[in-house]
């Protein structure tokens, strides 16, 4: 340990819960400037070789990281890698490239940096901008190769020891897949916020993060420790030993915590005063129900049906989602499942949604879509109600805005059930819920209520349409407050307005994974959290640490305050009283 | 033997990355030479960059051409390829 260096201490925006002590690595792509000389008669066929070489180990790098990714059921990654591999034998980069080395008599890396900067002139004219962001596989292609013809050698995350902490200008696809392969222990960056996919799958896989620290004029890697702190956002720099003692109590309190939260799984999720709420996951793919079976979930309370056609360029047909969707029913071995039709557009745009929006969130999205793709609409509602016929099956639509969206989507799936009848196939009896994430849903719940079965308010978009802050923009991020009164407010009236009706309300955003939220939401009378299947234990211990009673009074008294911040202080002192062990919330 | 057909492309997001792929697997095989010709820009087609780069939409028609000791055996399954979508949902 070295004491005569000083701690350097950054603050930057924490993205992923968790603290972690580790070898900082700093983690830079290829250099920009790329040296360019002239070859002699004898040492032109050496350099083709080594350009092969090159390309052989890039493709060697791919396959590998194309295979973890389909072990660890990450299917839109791997199918990304596999076009980018077919393009690495395409002869524009493998044999037009070899004989620019001999006509020209340069070194590889400036032949190839000129080939692929002459591609980007030639993807830049085309106006489609589906194909020319088509040019992003060349520049992976071309970082990866660059970084094998420089005579540095390629710093790939893949073979990093598992105790390091990656410092990054800014992470992709790959690079965050390479690190969580290769257990990296935790990742600092200065660009990407909480919606980029580096923070997708750290929060997948609980990685400690912190984005927004800026890396200019500091060398992480000269320091021989660093700790990283997602739950401040602060990252420390050469520790000293008081600052290091400190840490290290607390990451084995975290540790504590995590292995407390084990023994609860077979428990009911109940207040200790007898009252039960529904715990149930949100979930993307099949492969996340055993997590769900293990920790004990009630069911599905949210299937993100997108996500099986965000891999591909088009929407999988009927009878391959009814494949899906039969599957996922059969696995949730007779729990209720609620499935989502396609939310697309907003943040996941589709490469078919051929018109680019000036403003997605406000436009042609979710159920909208649908609505205006009948045959793609119907096609899935076919799938799931046959699905049905094997389990509990529930159906959602998204971001529904106004009645009629309601009342002609509900039209559509009984004119598919007439079409399954007279087609002699078989479907189940399935509810039918809208999603509450726009104001004006929220304020005619009575009317939604009333043709529904059940509501379910995702509180991401909720918030962010509510009060007009785009949660992606991270200059507007304070403004983002999910405590918020009128958030308060449109929760209780939705809540109020289904129990009228006599029909349930879950939440499903991301303050139903925040213990601090959950005695708040409890007593604002929400009858389901449903939660990624990482957050059920921690949210069963949360509704476990308190009683209906006591959240009632606390909604009571939330709705009293006039401030977010009022509000997330009363949250966050409520939750160290109840909780005083759980680290994570508590420092 | 050159053999001259043209095709339109049915995708619904025209000729992009997974029929792109698609043809090049197809063409890995063929001895012969394949172009293919789309708003006046011949390319080889058994590069999938120079494929993607013609950008070329649904419903747009692509000129086939095939030349060599199989060009008659490549030019029917590409030309049945594009008439199956490549197996794609249109």
């Amino acid at each position: 340990m070295n004491n005569d260096s000083k701690e350097v201490r950054l603050q930057g925006t924490p993205i992923c819960r968790g603290v972690s002590i580790g070898k900082p690595i700093l983690f830079l792509p290829a250099e920009e400037t790329v040296p360019e000389f002239n070859l002699n008669d004898e040492s032109l066929e050496a350099e083709i070789d080594r350009f092969r070489k090159a390309m052989r180990l890039s493709r060697k790098e791919l396959e590998t990281l194309q295979k973890s990714l389909y072990t660890e059921d990450l299917h839109e990654s791997a199918t990304i890698l596999e076009s980018q591999l077919q393009m690495m034998q395409d002869p524009m980069l493998t044999t037009h490239i070899e004989h620019a080395i001999l006509s020209t008599r340069k070194n590889a890396e400036s032949v190839f940096q000129n080939q692929v900067d002459q591609y980007k002139i030639k993807f830049d004219t085309i106006k489609d901008p589906f194909f020319q962001d088509r040019f992003r596989d060349v520049q992976d292609i071309s970082r990866r190769v660059m970084g094998y013809l420089r005579a540095k050698q390629r710093l790939s995350l893949a073979s990093i020891s598992p105790d390091s902490i990656v410092f990054a200008k800014e992470l992709t696809a790959a690079d965050t897949a390479e690190a969580n392969n290769a257990a990296a222990s935790a990742l600092v960056t200065e660009y990407g916020g909480p919606a980029s996919h580096a923070a997708i799958v750290a929060k997948s896989k609980g990685t400690p993060y912190v984005s927004s620290i800026p890396l200019e004029g500091i060398d992480p890697s000269a320091h021989s420790l660093a700790i990283v702190d997602g739950r401040t956002g602060e990252v420390i720099l050469s520790p000293n030993l008081d600052t290091l003692r400190h840490y290290q109590h607390i990451r084995s309190q975290l540790q504590d915590h995590l292995d407390k939260l084990e023994d609860i799984k077979n428990l009911r999720p109940e207040t200790f005063d007898g009252y039960t709420v529904r715990l149930s996951a949100n979930i993307e793919m099949a492969s996340e129900l055993e997590s769900l079976h293990i920790h004990g979930g009630n069911g599905v309370g949210l299937f993100r049906s997108e996500f099986i056609c965000l891999s591909q360029d088009s929407f999988p047909s009927e009878e391959e989602q009814f494949a899906i969707y039969k599957e996922l029913v059969e696995k949730m071995r007779g729990l209720p499942i609620v499935i989502r039709t396609f939310d697309v557009g907003g943040d996941k745009c589709l490469s078919m949604q051929q018109n680019k929006e000036t403003n997605p969130f406000l436009g042609c999205r979710a159920i909208r879509f649908l609505l205006k793709e009948k045959n793609i609409f119907k096609s899935q509602l076919r799938a799931v109600l046959r699905a049905s016929a094997f389990g509990d099956v529930s159906i959602m639509f998204p971001m529904i805005s106004t009645l009629s969206e309601l009342l002609e989507a509900k039209e559509i799936i009984s004119e598919a059930q007439k079409e399954l009848k007279s087609e002699g196939k078989k479907y189940g009896y399935v509810r039918i819920g809208c999603m509450i994430e726009v104001p004006s849903a929220a304020i005619i719940a009575d009317l939604l209520a009333k043709e529904c079965d059940f509501l379910s308010i995702g509180t991401n978009d909720l918030v962010q349409y509510a009060l007009a802050v785009d949660r992606s923009n991270h200059e507007m991020s304070s403004l983002y407050t999910p405590t918020h009164p009128s958030v308060l407010r449109l929760i209780k009236l939705i809540v109020h307005e289904a129990t009228h009706q006599g029909i349930p309300v879950a939440i499903c955003g991301e303050v139903a994974a925040d213990p601090r939220f959950t005695p708040l939401l409890l007593g604002l009378g929400v009858h389901e959290l449903s939660v990624a299947t990482r957050y059920l234990p921690a949210v069963k211990q949360a509704i476990r640490n308190t009683s209906i009673v006591e959240a009632s009074r606390l909604a009571e008294q939330a709705l009293m305050l006039t401030t977010a911040s009022d509000i997330q202080a009363l949250l966050t002192q409520e939750y160290k009283h109840n909780s005083p062990d759980d680290c994570f919330y508590n420092y | 033997m050159i053999h001259v057909t043209k095709v339109k492309v049915k995708n619904k997001m025209g000729l992009h990355t997974r029929p792109a792929t698609a043809i090049v697997k197809l063409l890995q095989s063929a001895k012969c030479d394949v172009f293919f010709t789309h708003k006046q820009e011949t390319v080889n087609a058994k590069s999938i960059l120079s494929l993607l780069m013609l950008a070329a939409k649904r419903n747009s028609s692509i000129t086939i051409t095939t030349q060599g000791v199989d060009a008659e055996k490549t030019m029917n399954s590409l030309v049945s390829a594009f008439e199956n979508h490549f197996g794609e949902n249109v």
